[in-house]
């Protein structure tokens, strides 16, 4: 005798749609039909992935016509084949390309100076008691300022060169990513440390097989969002005080009202901010993946 | 024997005042304060302590310091209760009706891609420096994490509740209302919760980018503009305050509305 409920079947199903519990009891996508099974399933797969692509159309449709109807002063709506000839302009000018190698390069030296020290603070905010006793109250009090409203401040005590913005980017990634490390120490059960103790791994043994290999993807999490959280504060002070890099350049096309230059620096900031924020996704779930197995 | 477990695992930590923990602010403290006291140079950047604390006394009496936090926070109040608001409902949609999440959807995380303080040149071109292109700034911050958890809260629902409701044959209006929304309601409280001090955050942050109006943003503008250390420093520890009051608030807040679940 067979005898399954829904709960039975659900997990089954192949259909990630399907487990997707708020619409698990919607109507069925329509089915294969008259096609085979195979070709059924291409097609399935298609539609289910083009239609993400029919909203976006029909925005830069509508953008479009906005821009051929005139409804707007063409300083305000530009169309999009012409943020799009602006894109090549500066691409081919050299201009884009070097202004966001100069964002990228601050970017990377302020993350570089303040991942590491993050990591090895976060780990011994964690690991020793008397740390925590001197350095968790100002860790935890400091860590509540935003960075971006502190702009102002490191602009008057460091100016605008290059030292203020790898300084702010290096505040902006120092605590998140020490928060993500400490998290990941105290995270380590309890039984583990215990067998290590007993073993009698200590000192530069212990954190070479027990702590690094289990804090890593941890740690990796919190630089996503110190990289996400650096990239934007970057951006920013760049709009404020800077005479080079990508904000920078945004900065210049607003004040002539280069509409078109200003939505090209949105796009390539928007883009770049993603392709690092999928790096290092990748670079986490390989760790996981290295991990679980 | 010298103990090697860490010190969380030592039971609960005690909430007594540790001296420890102030030896460091003090350090900080008087390194600001010794460097105020060298050259002008220096003065210019690290204002003396006694500076700011009269200027403080200065601007809690005056109007001003009063004037432009309240400025900021009718910002972010509305701006966050406009973002709540759309972000909930979109959520919602998104979540119940496979067609506007594949129209939705798309959108939403290109846009999210886009760093909000960058969005400020182009707003400011379409909308100027006004009240409206502030708020929308405040409206999006809040937007984007409520839309995501609220999404989240109901993918994450149990199987069992939505099969409760299709025995009892609830209609759309009524599954929504009292099995899909109540289900969801931890997770959505959760991206109200992360939303607030972003929207304050990016309330005076919009003030700052725009440079027009009032707010603890525009006040910070003409203190920089002025070489006003002391005033900065207290409207960054203004925010600061405040953004982790709202924290803390919501938190309690969020703890009380979800009791239910815990128990």
């Amino acid at each position: 005798m067979i005898e399954f409920t829904v709960t039975d079947i659900a997990p089954m199903h192949p259909s990630p749609i399907l487990t997707h519990a708020a619409t698990a009891y919607q109507a069925p996508l329509p089915g294969p039909g008259k096609f085979t099974r195979w070709t059924g399933i291409v097609w399935h797969k298609l539609s289910t992935h083009a239609a993400y692509l029919i909203s976006p159309l029909c925005v830069l449709a509508l953008w479009t016509w906005l821009t051929h109807a005139h409804l707007f002063p063409p300083q305000i709506a530009v169309a999009p084949l012409a943020v799009w000839h602006d894109f090549g302009a500066r691409l081919s000018s050299g201009e884009l390309p070097a202004n966001l190698a100069i964002s990228l390069e601050r970017l990377i030296f302020g993350f570089a100076a303040g991942a590491l020290p993050g990591i090895v603070f976060g780990i011994a905010l964690a690991r020793s008691a008397r740390v925590e006793a001197y350095c968790g109250f100002t860790f935890a009090a400091l860590r509540q300022m935003p960075t971006l409203v502190m702009i102002p401040i490191f602009v008057l005590i460091l100016g605008v060169d290059e030292s203020l913005k790898i300084v702010i980017v290096a505040k902006a990634s120092f605590f998140p990513i020490a928060l993500a490390a400490r998290e990941a120490v105290r995270a380590i059960p309890r039984s583990q440390l215990e067998v290590a103790q007993l073993l009698g791994l200590r000192g530069y043994m212990l954190y070479r097989q027990v702590i690094v290999p289990a804090i890593v993807s941890g740690v990796v999490t919190g630089m996503r969002v110190a990289l996400g959280r650096s990239w934007l504060v970057l951006v920013s002070a760049e709009l404020l005080a800077a005479d080079s890099g990508i904000g920078e350049m945004m900065e210049l096309a607003r004040e002539s009202l280069q509409i078109d230059t200003v939505m090209v620096c949105l796009f390539v900031t928007g883009t770049t901010g993603f392709l690092l924020d999928r790096l290092l996704r990748v670079i986490e779930l390989t760790l996981l993946r290295r991990r679980l197995a | 024997m010298k103990s090697t477990v860490s010190p969380h695992t030592l039971g609960a930590r005690s909430r007594r005042l540790d001296w420890r923990m102030f030896i460091l602010p003090l350090v900080l403290l008087s390194a600001w304060e010794w460097a105020s006291h060298q050259d002008a140079a220096h003065t210019y950047a690290f204002t003396p302590l006694e500076t700011v604390g009269t200027t403080l006394w200065e601007l809690l009496r005056g109007a001003d310091l009063w004037i432009n936090l309240g400025a900021s926070l009718k910002r972010t109040l509305w701006g966050f209760a406009i973002g709540v608001l759309l972000g909930i409902s979109c959520g919602t949609v998104m979540a119940t009706s496979r067609y506007a999440e594949r129209a939705i959807a798309p959108l939403y995380h290109m846009l999210r891609q886009i760093p909000l303080i960058g969005l400020i040149p182009l707003l400011s071109l379409w909308f100027g420096n006004g009240e409206c292109a502030k708020i929308l700034v405040v409206m999006l911050a809040s937007f984007y994490p409520v839309v995501l958890n609220t999404y989240e809260g109901f993918s994450g629902i149990d199987s069992r509740h939505i099969e409760v409701a299709n025995v009892l044959e609830l209609n759309r209006t009524w599954r929504l209302f009292q099995v899909l929304l109540p289900a969801a309601l931890p997770s959505i409280i959760t991206g109200v919760l992360q939303a607030l001090p972003f929207a304050w955050i990016s309330a005076v942050g919009s003030e700052l980018f725009f440079n027009a109006g009032s707010g603890l943003g525009a006040l910070m503008l003409n203190a920089q503009a002025g070489a006003r250390m002391d005033v900065l420093v207290i409207a960054v520890l203004a925010v600061t305050v405040l953004g982790s009051a709202m924290n803390t608030i919501c938190v309690r807040f969020a703890r009380r509305l979800t009791r239910w679940e815990r128990s």
